[in-house]
């Protein structure tokens, strides 16, 4: 009975668990069907797997570099179907996403790369990268921003301000292979921005200068803001020493004399109930009692000690200094600098596949 | 004459305390004494000068003590001698702490009488705290008869005690001295004996 019970609640669990777990499959297992479908040409089968691949988001999406590996046979399977429309939509969704894609030519046939080839050339899109976080001296340094693009086109490159308006145009001419553009910090009046959110912006023109293709780094932007120099941790308590004496030496010095004290007085009582003992246990019960306070005081409780002061001292100076030193440094670098932290290029007008 | 007998005696026993291990030391003591006796019937009182001298020898954990004294005491209508003893064997637990055991005897003696004498097999507890490092320390001890007899009237007997007080060591010097508070009480039947006394010792422990 009870193990009949345990294997219904193995089933109930394996069959709650089991439509989660399709719920939660990983794109790159798709991808690798895929691959294997197009490689035994079952084209159709391989199309839908490329698209489902293509389509998991999340956790369980298809990293960058195999999202374009997927694109790209996708394309080529397209194409081997005939479907060119198709092949030609999903090749420029690639161009789009990765301008420096190049396909592999062992694995693909040469109608495939002769395609895509064609696709890039006919495709002009920019990609950029920028340093993430990064501090200029206006007008004397530059934010370098690299510009990789799909073919040889014109582009412009401006800075705008959060709400579009232009501040200073960049660049504009021709891009190849890729091209940097840099901002020396300043607008095109020679002033430095305020602090605020900009972005440069890179719009790719066809033949007939018409903008195909905007793609826009965001900035935010921060004078005065550099890496400053850590201050250092002040003194720890386990380097300093003791500046007054402690109580202790001297309350456990007096301590055996007080207890032998008040045993004189109160013993008797406890040894000889009764009887009146004589008061001349005081003399000795007071010689105790004294000699502990001269124990007590000849430690000097709460006095101050000036060596260990000094000691201190010194080196509370030297962490005083250095930390004046940091901060002064700190205030050297920053002055006149631009803390400019760029954020992840969004591309304004992408294109469905 | 007398300060060749001392030298010769620090000779001898630093070096056998040298070759056995052991350490000891010894002193004379000087203590104004005052006894009190009560029955149901009587009470009386007696003081005197009580001169002894004690001898301690330790090694390791264990600590042995010897102390004998004699004098007499007295009051307006009567007199008696007094004698008393110890012989303890200890264990010291920590530093600051000894335990002890042995005999503890007083004998009363008056003329015309036989002796009373007072033995009492104890169990005690000495505590010590240092004031000055290795020169001044103060110790309670505390003392509790485990068995004990009476010997006139012939009866068993049980009593306790305790001293406290000061010992003071002098740097680099092998003489010592005490300044310490005493009370003891027999009991047998329905007499006690109460002892009171203040003792001053001084003593030498030989240098290693």
């Amino acid at each position: 009975m009870t193990r009949t019970l345990a294997v219904c609640a193995m089933l109930l669990a394996g069959a709650a668990a089991a439509p989660r777990a399709a719920a939660a499959q990983a794109a790159a297992p798709v991808l690798a069907q895929g691959v294997r479908a197009y490689d035994d040409l079952d084209l159709d089968g391989a199309a839908g797997l490329f698209r489902r691949a293509l389509s998991i988001q999340g956790a369980g999406a298809l990293a960058p570099a195999d999202a374009d590996r997927a694109l790209m046979y996708l394309a080529a399977t397209e194409l081997l179907r005939e479907h060119s429309d198709s092949a030609r939509a999903v090749a420029r969704r690639l161009v789009v996403a990765n301008p420096r894609f190049r396909p592999d030519e062992l694995v693909f046939p040469p109608q495939v790369l002769t395609f895509y080839e064609g696709v890039r050339r006919a495709t002009p899109a920019v990609t950029a990268r920028a340093p993430a976080d990064t501090a200029i001296r206006p007008g004397a340094e530059a934010l370098a921003v690299r510009l990789y693009a799909s073919t040889v086109h014109d582009v412009t490159a401006t800075l705008d301000r959060d709400d579009g308006r232009v501040l200073r145009t960049l660049y504009a001419g021709p891009v190849g292979d890729s091209l940097d553009l840099h901002w020396n910090g300043q607008d095109s009046s020679g002033t430095t921005p305020s602090n605020g959110r900009y972005a440069i912006t890179v719009t790719s023109l066809d033949r007939q200068r018409r903008a195909i293709r905007i793609l826009r780094v965001p900035l935010e932007v921060t004078q005065g803001r550099v890496d400053t120099l850590p201050h250092p941790a002040p003194p720890a308590d386990s380097l300093l020493l003791p500046e007054r004496q402690s109580m202790k030496p001297a309350l456990r010095a007096f301590a055996p004399a007080a207890l032998a004290g008040v045993a004189i007085a109160v013993l008797p009582s406890v040894v000889a109930n009764g009887e009146d003992a004589s008061g001349a246990r005081f003399v000795v019960g007071g010689t105790v009692t004294v000699v502990g306070l001269v124990a007590f005081f000849s430690h000097h409780p709460g006095r101050s000690i000036p060596a260990n002061a000094a000691h201190n001292r010194t080196l509370r100076d030297a962490w005083r200094r250095e930390d004046a030193d940091v901060a002064r440094r700190n205030a050297e670098r920053a002055r006149g600098m631009l803390g400019i932290r760029a954020g992840t290029p969004v591309l304004l007008t992408p294109e469905a596949p | 004459m007398t300060r060749a007998v001392v030298l010769v005696f620090l000779a001898v026993t630093s070096t056998a305390q040298a070759q056995s291990g052991w350490k000891v030391s010894f002193g004379v003591s000087g203590a104004p004494e005052i006894a009190r006796s009560r029955t149901l019937t009587t009470r009386e009182r007696v003081s005197g000068l009580v001169l002894g001298g004690e001898a301690v020898a330790a090694r390791g954990h264990l600590v042995a003590r010897l102390r004998y004294g004699q004098g007499r005491v007295t009051n307006d209508t009567a007199g008696r001698d007094v004698a008393e003893g110890e012989a303890l064997l200890g264990y010291k637990a920590r530093p600051w702490l000894t335990v002890w055991f042995g005999p503890h005897a007083r004998t009363f003696v008056v003329p015309g009488q036989s002796d009373r004498r007072w033995l009492l097999w104890s169990g005690r507890v000495t505590a010590r705290g240092t004031l000055f490092p290795e020169r001044v320390s103060s110790f309670v001890e505390v003392w509790q008869g485990v068995t004990g007899s009476l010997s006139r009237p012939s009866e068993s007997a049980s009593g306790g005690g305790a001293e406290a007080g000061l010992d003071l060591r002098l740097t680099r010097r092998p003489v010592w001295g005490r300044l310490a508070y005493r009370i003891e009480q027999g009991r047998a039947g329905t007499r006690r004996e109460t002892v009171e006394a203040i003792t001053l010792t001084i003593g030498v422990t030989p240098l290693p």
